[in-house]
């Protein structure tokens, strides 16, 4: 009955969201532009670096495709969900607004994150399938599964990584942007990781994880996929999300003792 | 019309105050400054890769090329739409209409004292990286210098006229810093800052050395990190952009107020 | 020093459906409305004045007082302020006139309003020694002293509204325009600021348009009220003579030594209220006096007050019926 509700809720909070969106007749032929754009410009680059050689890092041009892909993918899912709900909690915290969201019968992190859906995500999303189709030799269906899975960890860990930043807002108003930092750095994702000089493959596995978001799904898609990075992974995207939980809850703690 | 020294007054005082006002977001200017790093990445994936070498670069070239881009990046970002449109939306822009100074000074002057703010930051970032690789870093001539700065400081404002221009829809469209947006793509991919000019096919060069963005990045990086460059036409290329760019925005500011005023200010 | 001469304003609106069906026909085929925000008003302002338009939220008070600032370009109607067209917005007419809106914070938020007040006096022309000696006076009435030198986040409500008087009349305008000034004050940020405007006035002559929905503002500063709702000029002319054509009836209150019966007083006028020894009626202004005489005759009264009916009412009431017509 509850998870029933719960979801009627969603679904509620989501129509009136499109609803309001949509006032923008322009902005929906601009964000397809904008991903278009950026896509073709990412593949001019690609193309480039592929100039004369047939691999990047070990990669040929079709596998490098998919991590492009898997990247476009999770850019749409951060223009859905993450952004339109996460930059909203600086707000929340300097109108003080927060506090309503706290008295209401729901989990706060999760009225926070889902509260929120922008359709201007799609665009990303959809290209982001259309590349990974392309650049797929084959399609095994035990490859795909765990592609989606370590996709969805991956997914998991970018989460936690903006949630976590979102919430530093409580303490630091100041500090908003932080991540709009995390959004210019993890372009590194759009390439391989082993594209990348050794030094700076370590920062991207245990510093910046775009190892775990773009390469390792990518390298599960084609069948490369090993059992420590898959199992790497969803240890990551288990540890990272209940480090956001806690982090958040010590926040709260903060945030309500703080106040006056 | 006023005398020079009351300009001169009046731009004093508004660097001074507006240095001030950005002091008290020294915090989130670091956080700007570390979120530029994109020609750094760059530089990972070129090293890698063997298409640069194929272009003629030497290793210590790139290192160099990608470093002076990452600088040029932090100096001539411009955020103008953003707190324009805020203003113009809010109607804080009103107040502004209603001094004898035309409003667009006050966010030029905003930005060079962003500018000035960020300067110990992405010297610590400077730092960082020659801690990490001292091969990342070089001294530049005495003469590059001067004309790699001035060349820096040209596409700064070519930058800032070009913003002010697509600024100046926010007072048709509530949602002009989406239109803006699509300009940083051909800015990050014809500009030279994620990819050298050098590795382009011919064709796109070509195609690329038309638009004006090359003067904003690949200009003055090239100037300050060493490489050949073509001085006489990248500093007229800076010239002819900004000569077409300031009549249209002197024209879209002058229609932007009209609608402005028709539509409630 | 103003002069207005059917000045009106209307503009076009984009109309939306509710629901998600309305949401997807607005994005293909948008429906325009029209909407008079100002009337046809016309109104003349002598130099020196102070003047109060008055009226229900949306009437259209701001956006005259904006067309009057220049900010907003009239639809129709002519337009002259200190003898100038305000929307050309010309250097000599920005010298001459100020705009302080009490919803909208002009000063720099983290800085000292000394920050501020030095970049309006570099943007007017005002020399330095001359722009000290104006703040020091301008601080003196407003009786402000070490908040010019703290960051206007940290001053209260009131004295940030001080603050702003102070950096917007340092180029000494002629005509000031004040949208809501006292929004938000408590009561005596409120007193000290009227203080504060009216002797302004009277000490620089400056010409004084306000807007307000606080009545206290209006009764305390102007001695001529402009009264706007729904776009249209309802009344222009002193205080008093709107509170006679709003309501021919005066409140009478009495304190009678002994409870007497309702249907007492009912002869004398309609009985507002009755409770033991407090009646309060409303008789019409014509029989006033006769009334009083008679009332004072026939019961043992300890105590009488004569009043108008409270403004804010009368206002309310009109704009009830206005609004039903």
């Amino acid at each position: 009955m509850r998870r029933s509700k719960t979801l009627a809720m969603l679904l509620q909070f989501w129509r009136s969201s499109l609803e309001s969106e949509s006032e923008y007749q322009l902005n929906l032929v601009l964000e397809c532009l904008s991903v278009f754009g950026n896509l073709a410009g990412s593949l001019f680059v690609l193309s480039l670096l592929f100039s004369g050689q047939s691999t990047l890092g070990g990669w040929t041009w079709n596998e490098a495709l998919i991590v492009l892909g898997l990247y476009t993918l999770l850019d749409g899912f951060t223009s859905c969900l993450l952004q339109p709900n996460l930059s909203k909690i600086v707000n929340h915290v300097q109108q003080g607004t927060l506090d309503f969201v706290l008295l209401k019968p729901v989990d706060s992190q999760l009225w926070l994150s889902l509260r929120c859906f922008s359709p201007w995500g799609a665009p990303g999303l959809l290209a982001g399938c259309v590349l990974v189709v392309l650049g797929l030799p084959e399609i095994r269906p035990q490859s795909l599964l765990l592609g989606g899975l370590l996709l969805a960890s991956g997914a998991a860990i970018l989460y936690s990584l903006w949630f976590s930043l979102a919430a530093l807002s409580i303490w630091f108003v100041k500090v908003w942007n932080a991540t709009e930092v995390l959004r210019y750095t993890l372009v590194a994702g759009r390439y391989p990781v082993s594209a990348y000089p050794p030094a700076l493959r370590l920062v991207f596995v245990f510093v910046l994880p775009v190892a775990f978001m773009t390469t390792v799904p990518s390298q599960a898609l084609l069948g490369q996929g090993s059992w420590h990075w898959a199992l790497g992974s969803v240890l990551m995207a288990a540890g990272s999300l209940i480090a956001s939980r806690l982090f958040w809850q010590f926040a709260l703690r903060h945030y309500t003792s703080a106040s006056s | 019309m006023r005398s020079p020294r009351a300009s001169l007054r009046i731009a004093r005082t508004l660097l001074s105050t507006q240095y001030a006002y950005m002091l008290e977001y020294r915090a989130e200017i670091a956080l700007w400054a570390l979120s530029g790093v994109l020609p750094l990445i760059m530089l990972g994936v070129w090293q890698n890769s063997g298409a640069a070498s194929q272009a003629g670069w030497s290793p210590a070239q790139l290192r160099h090329y990608f470093v002076a881009a990452f600088i040029v990046r932090q100096f001539s970002v411009v955020w103008l739409i953003h707190v324009f449109e805020e203003d113009v939306v809010s109607g804080k822009l009103s107040p502004f209409l209603l001094q004898p100074l035309q409003p667009l000074w006050r966010y030029f002057a905003a930005h060079l004292a962003e500018q000035a703010t960020r300067i110990p930051f992405v010297a610590l970032m400077l730092l960082a990286l020659s801690a990490v690789d001292p091969g990342l870093l070089w001294r530049p001539s005495l003469q590059k210098l001067l004309l790699g700065l001035m060349a820096l400081w040209g596409a700064f404002v070519l930058r800032f006229l070009l913003q002010t221009l697509s600024s100046m829809l926010c007072f048709w469209s509530e949602r002009a810093a989406a239109l803006d947006r699509l300009l940083v793509i051909p800015y990050l991919f014809l500009s030279g800052l994620v990819a050298p000019l050098d590795t382009f096919p011919p064709a796109v060069q070509r195609f690329a050395l038309a638009t004006p963005f090359p003067a904003m990045v690949d200009f003055p990086a090239r100037l300050l990190s060493g490489l050949p460059v073509d001085l006489g036409g990248g500093y007229l290329s800076l010239l002819i952009w900004c000569l077409i760019l300031s009549p249209l925005c002197y024209w879209g500011w002058q229609r932007g107020l009209r609608r402005y005023g028709a539509m409630g200010a | 020093m103003v002069l207005a001469r059917g000045l009106s304003k209307t503009y076009r609106i984009a109309e939306k459906q509710p629901g998600l069906q309305g949401t997807i026909r607005h994005l293909l085929r948008r429906r325009y409305r029209d909407l008079d925000a100002v009337k046809a008003i016309s109104f003349g302002i002598q130099e020196g004045e102070m003047v109060g338009f008055l009226g229900p939220n949306g009437a259209g008070k701001t956006t005259t007082l904006k067309m009057l600032s220049g900010l907003i370009h009239p639809s129709a109607g002519e337009l002259r302020v200190a003898g100038a067209i305000p929307q050309r917005r010309q250097p000599g007419f920005l010298q001459d006139i100020t705009l302080v809106m009490g919803n909208k914070q002009q000063l720099i938020w983290d800085l000292p309003p000394w920050d501020s007040i030095r970049v309006n006096a570099a943007v007017y022309g005002i020399p330095e020694r001359e722009m000290k000696r104006r703040v020091t006076e301008l601080a003196d009435l407003l009786e402000l002293g070490e908040e010019l030198h703290r960051p206007v986040r940290k001053l209260s409500l009131g004295q940030r509204m001080k603050a702003e008087l102070l950096a917007s009349l340092l180029h000494q305008p002629r005509v000031l325009f004040l949208d809501e000034p006292t929004l938000g004050l408590d009561v005596t940020a409120q007193g000290r600021v009227r203080d504060f405007l009216a002797t302004y006035n009277q000490r620089t002559g400056a010409t004084i348009l306000l807007t307000s929905h606080y009545m206290g503002d209006i009764t305390a500063l102007c001695e001529r009220v402009l009264l706007i709702h729904e776009g249209a000029l309802f009344h222009d002319g002193p205080l008093d003579a709107l509170t006679s054509k709003l309501s021919p009836h005066r409140q009478v209150r009495l304190e009678l030594h002994q409870p007497q019966p309702r249907e007492a007083f009912e002869a004398f006028g309609t009985v507002e209220s009755h409770q033991d020894h407090q009646v309060q009626l409303l008789v019409p202004r014509d029989q006033l006096t006769d009334s009083v005489a008679a009332l004072l005759s026939r019961f043992e009264v300890l105590d009488l007050e004569v009043n108008d009916p409270p403004i804010e009412e009368l206002m309310r009431s009109l704009f009830q019926q206005a609004g039903r017509n």
